[in-house]
């Protein structure tokens, strides 16, 4: 652990940005699909910081009702306060907590992906629901702390606390539907619009979103991926049902087995834009899931171009989730991770200097059957425009 | 905003690659164009079986090289000034055509007459196999060539004819090559540069590599032995045109140095310390023993490709940091540059007449920038992913550029990761282009003229920042052809053909629609049928004897 920890202090040398630490994780057990997304939400410097102010801000009174967010927060503070510059932690509390939810998150998942039907027996859990679970979690948290706090009498000073303490945007409080400092930093807004090809009408729908879950395709770019997912689709009877649940609504000609076209645009992009490449396919034939090796470049440099809005958003990546192994039950995950412009391999309780050019061998592969099983799995870019302010 | 027609392009080619997706890939034999069909001629690859250890490690490129007969059966030749001017007028379409090296590389076989030299200077450097030589000495020396490299090998196939394995492989056991360049008009021999991943950078001459057996590197000229002067990556080589044997070699951490051929760097080799990573410097050595005599640091981050102007007079380089920048080369000065929509840049090409330059990266765009306007005249959309290789077609004629230079209509390719090959044509007409001005009447490129013109546009050395997606006109790809089912790595037009190149070594030759007529209607059958039937193209220049 001392000698691990050594070598990349020697290989940063006096390029060791001051006041960073880095930390590998222990691993409990198929625990790295948790440690690889922590290493990730850890370096997403505004998701830090907001949370270990919201730490400091908050820690004191009831220090009893621990929560994720509390642990998940208590790890970070524990991490970003050693001593030592690089080393091991063993992200215990936390980990125990995530078990203690385990059950809730099942049910969860199960909730969400009505179609997964629980199939899936591993024991490795799936990178993307955790952080799905873990965001989704904490925003609860938040929000049932603000009601809390809203339903006392003396209050209106301390909303501020729980929003989180940059509240650039001044209308960020007055929002009905309260927006937490998670929000702030993944959601972003999604339009669905469908037109009707008979009678031209159109409906658009807004949806929330933290992250986005791109179908890939093989030899294809992640710019690629992002056109087809918000390209028009024309939609005929056999799918219409979909249209009408998922848009929510319900034109009364529509069962008649009529022609639809429907969108997806990007109204709000996110601050931190989280991509979820899904390389994990249910085959109905097989009545399992079976991994898409496909080789999907992605840049280190994104813009969302077909926005609502008027300027080109850029996005710069700063963390890669990548799944190891060729099938979706069996497997390890590992994350690379930008800091202060170096790139960093974490692997649960290694910490190594890699080479950005090292990002190509986690592409995929062109072909079906590969020696090669590093993929990224999860892409985590953050906005340029909010890299200087915080 | 993405107009419907692009997003019509995307639809369709995404269908065609979700296809390939399944077992058997079904790539079809050829691919119609509005002048009609074209179809696969040759394959060349490396052989079975070979260097999946090596897989993504080393991308393949492809030079194309043509050498002469040797040069004591040439009568005395003439200058350059003195041939004929359509044999001058298709030598600066030759040399526009393809990126930097390969374009001046391909030049010299057909027509451009350098005098060359006799090759005393492989006997200076010691031969290290005479019996490789020996046994080859009747080899007559004529003929094309295809040099690639796959793995730790460069291979040699002979371009004309059908078989599918190379004629010869040179092997190197301390680092992979990663790039090459030939000069069918060197002096003194040394015609090929091969620069490794380890920066170490070769000069040797194509014709002696062909008569040896062995399958060694011979009568090599070492540059940076060992990355004594810059350990990071070569990137990409070039000769300089008529620069009486200079060469260019730019690297992965955003130098370009200048060397000179056969020159042993005995002198003091170091150059001073780079103040400012991000701001372009030029440091000439101190020593004029030294080789290289000069380094340029261009950008932070790798050089990912250069090309030089059909007139040698400029160079563009695309790199890591997204931008293409456009230098005087005599000058060593920053004449201007763009930067891309997002990412790297990944690869870039000249017109032939120098008016235009194409990028392409990892934006999934190509790029069309205007020298004379100074901007970005048109993004290409069409591919699935990342941008690979560019080149317009100089042997390309429009049927409605007869004297009018206003509608001058330009034919280029791309390559790209997506396994694709794409055609376009860039009519100015049809792209909304404000501010025209009028161009000079004469589609030539004249140095002096224009640099002064450009001069006045923008201040010297302006590296313009990525404009926006409303801003810039697009176009849409005439042909979109899945070529391979690995990503592309490059792209050469010649007269008769288009080749097109995958990373992992697989080379696929397109007959031009014309050669095809021409050619017995027989072409499809023997590629149906195997490749090691009877010479087709009996006719053809150099048909390698052994």
């Amino acid at each position: 652990m001392g000698a691990a920890g050594s070598k990349l202090e020697k290989a940063l040398g006096d390029q060791f940005p001051e006041g960073e630490r880095y930390f590998g994780l222990e691993n409990f057990g198929n625990t790295c699909y948790c440690n690889s997304v922590l290493q990730a939400l850890y370096f997403c410097v505004p998701f830090r910081e907001q949370l270990l102010q919201y730490y400091t801000s908050t820690k004191s009174p009831s220090d009893a009702d621990e929560n994720l967010l509390t642990c998940l927060a208590d790890l970070f503070s524990q991490i970003c306060s050693q001593k030592k510059k690089t080393g091991v932690i063993a992200p215990k509390r936390f980990v125990q907590r995530v078990k203690k939810e385990n059950e809730l998150f099942r049910s969860y998942m199960h909730q969400l992906n009505f179609e997964r039907n629980n199939l899936r027996v591993s024991h490795v859990q799936d990178a993307h629901e955790f952080l799905n679970f873990l965001l989704n979690e904490l925003v609860e948290i938040l929000e049932k702390e603000s009601r809390a706090i809203k339903s006392s009498p003396e209050t209106s000073s301390s909303e501020k606390s729980v929003n989180g303490p940059i509240n650039g945007l001044a209308n960020g409080t007055k929002i009905e539907p309260l927006v937490t400092w998670v929000h702030k930093n993944f959601q972003g807004i999604l339009t669905n619009e469908t037109r009707c090809l008979r009678c031209e009408t159109v409906t658009a729908r807004d949806e929330t979103f933290l992250d986005l879950s791109l179908d890939i395709e093989q030899n294809s770019s992640i710019t690629s991926c992002l056109k087809n997912f918000s390209s028009t689709e024309t939609l005929n009877a056999r799918t219409n049902f979909s249209v009408t649940s998922v848009a929510g609504f319900v034109l009364s000609h529509l069962s008649n087995l009529q022609e639809a076209q429907k969108r997806m645009k990007i109204k709000k992009p996110p601050h931190i834009l989280v991509i979820h490449l899904k390389r994990f396919k249910y085959i109905e034939q097989l009545s399992r899931y079976k991994k898409l090796s496909y080789r999907v470049v992605f840049p280190l440099e994104l813009k969302l171009s077909n926005t609502m809005e008027d300027a080109d958003s850029e996005y710069t990546l700063f963390a890669v989730v990548v799944h190891v192994g060729s099938g979706p039950n069996h497997g390890h995950y590992v994350s690379l991770v930008k800091s202060h412009n170096h790139w960093l391999f974490f692997d649960d309780e290694n910490v190594e200097m890699v080479d950005e050019s090292a990002m190509q061998t986690f592409f995929g592969s062109s072909q079906e059957y590969t020696s090669n099983t590093d993929h990224g799995y999860i892409l985590f870019y953050e906005s340029v425009s909010t890299i200087g302010t915080s | 905003m993405i107009h419907s027609s692009g997003n019509g392009m995307m639809s369709s080619s995404a269908a065609s690659s979700s296809v390939g997706n399944s077992q058997s890939p079904g790539l079809k034999t050829y691919f119609k164009t509005p002048e009609g069909r074209y179809k696969l001629h040759f394959e060349k690859t490396h052989p079975a079986g070979l260097l999946h250890y090596a897989h993504g490690k080393a991308v393949t490129q492809v030079t194309l090289a043509q050498l002469k007969e040797k040069p004591a059966q040439l009568p005395p030749t003439p200058t350059g000034s003195s041939s004929a001017g359509g044999v001058r007028s298709a030598a600066a379409r030759l040399l526009g055509g393809g990126n930097g090296s390969r374009a001046l590389s391909f030049v010299g076989g057909n027509g451009a007459s350098k005098a060359v030299a006799g090759s005393s200077r492989i006997g200076s450097m010691g031969v290290s196999s005479s019996s490789g030589s020996a046994l080859c000495s009747n080899y007559d020396g004529k003929g094309t060539f295809l040099i690639f490299n796959v793995g730790d090998t460069v291979f040699i196939s002979d371009f004309n004819s059908q078989d599918k394995d190379p004629i010869k492989s040179i092997h190197f056991s301390n680092s992979n090559p990663v790039c090459h360049a030939f000069d069918a008009d060197a002096k003194d021999g040394h015609d090929l540069l091969i620069g490794l991943n380890s920066g170490d950078v070769y000069s040797v001459s194509l014709r002696q590599q062909l008569q040896d057996v062995g399958k060694k590197l011979v009568g090599a000229q070492h540059y940076n032995r060992d990355g004594s002067v810059n350990s990071s990556r070569c990137t990409s080589v070039a000769w300089v045109l008529e620069g009486d044997g200079a060469f260019v070699v730019t690297h992965a951490d955003g130098n370009l140095y200048v060397y000179e051929k056969g020159k042993d760097g005995t002198g003091d080799s170091s150059f001073p310390v780079i103040k400012d990573q991000t701001q372009f410097s030029v440091a000439h050595a101190r020593s004029s023993k030294s080789n290289p005599v000069s380094r340029w640091h261009i950008c932070q981050g790798s050089i990912n490709s250069i090309s030089f102007s059909a007139d040698g007079a400029y160079i563009a380089t695309v790199g890591r940091d997204g931008y293409l920048r456009v230098f005087d080369y005599s000058k060593e000065q920053l004449i201007c540059g763009v930067k891309s929509y997002y990412g790297a840049l990944l690869c870039c090409a000249w017109s032939m007449d120098g008016k235009y330059i194409l990028t392409g990266g990892e934006d999934d765009l190509v790029q069309v920038w205007s020298m004379d306007e100074r901007k970005v005249v048109a993004w290409g959309e069409g591919h699935n992913s990342w941008v690979s290789g560019v080149s317009f077609d100089p042997f390309w004629s429009s049927p409605t550029s007869e004297g009018d230079v206003e509608s001058v209509m330009y034919r280029f390719g791309s390559v790209g990761q997506d396994t694709q090959l794409l055609l376009w044509d860039l009519v100015m007409d049809e792209l909304v282009v404000p501010l025209r001005r009028p161009s000079g009447g004469s589609p030539t490129f004249s140095t002096g003229s224009q640099s002064a013109h450009w001069d006045t546009l923008t201040p010297v050395g302006t590296l313009q920042p990525a404009p926006s997606m409303r801003d810039v006109p697009k176009l849409s790809p005439l042909v979109a052809h899945r070529v391979h089912n690995e990503p592309l790595s490059d792209l050469i037009f010649t007269q008769e053909s288009v080749l097109t190149a995958c990373r992992e070594g697989h080379i696929k030759i397109w007959m031009r629609p014309a050669h095809c007529e021409n050619q017995s209607s027989s072409s499809e059958n023997v590629l149906s049928n195997s490749l090691k039937e009877k010479p087709l193209l009996s006719s053809k220049v150099g048909s390698y004897k052994q």
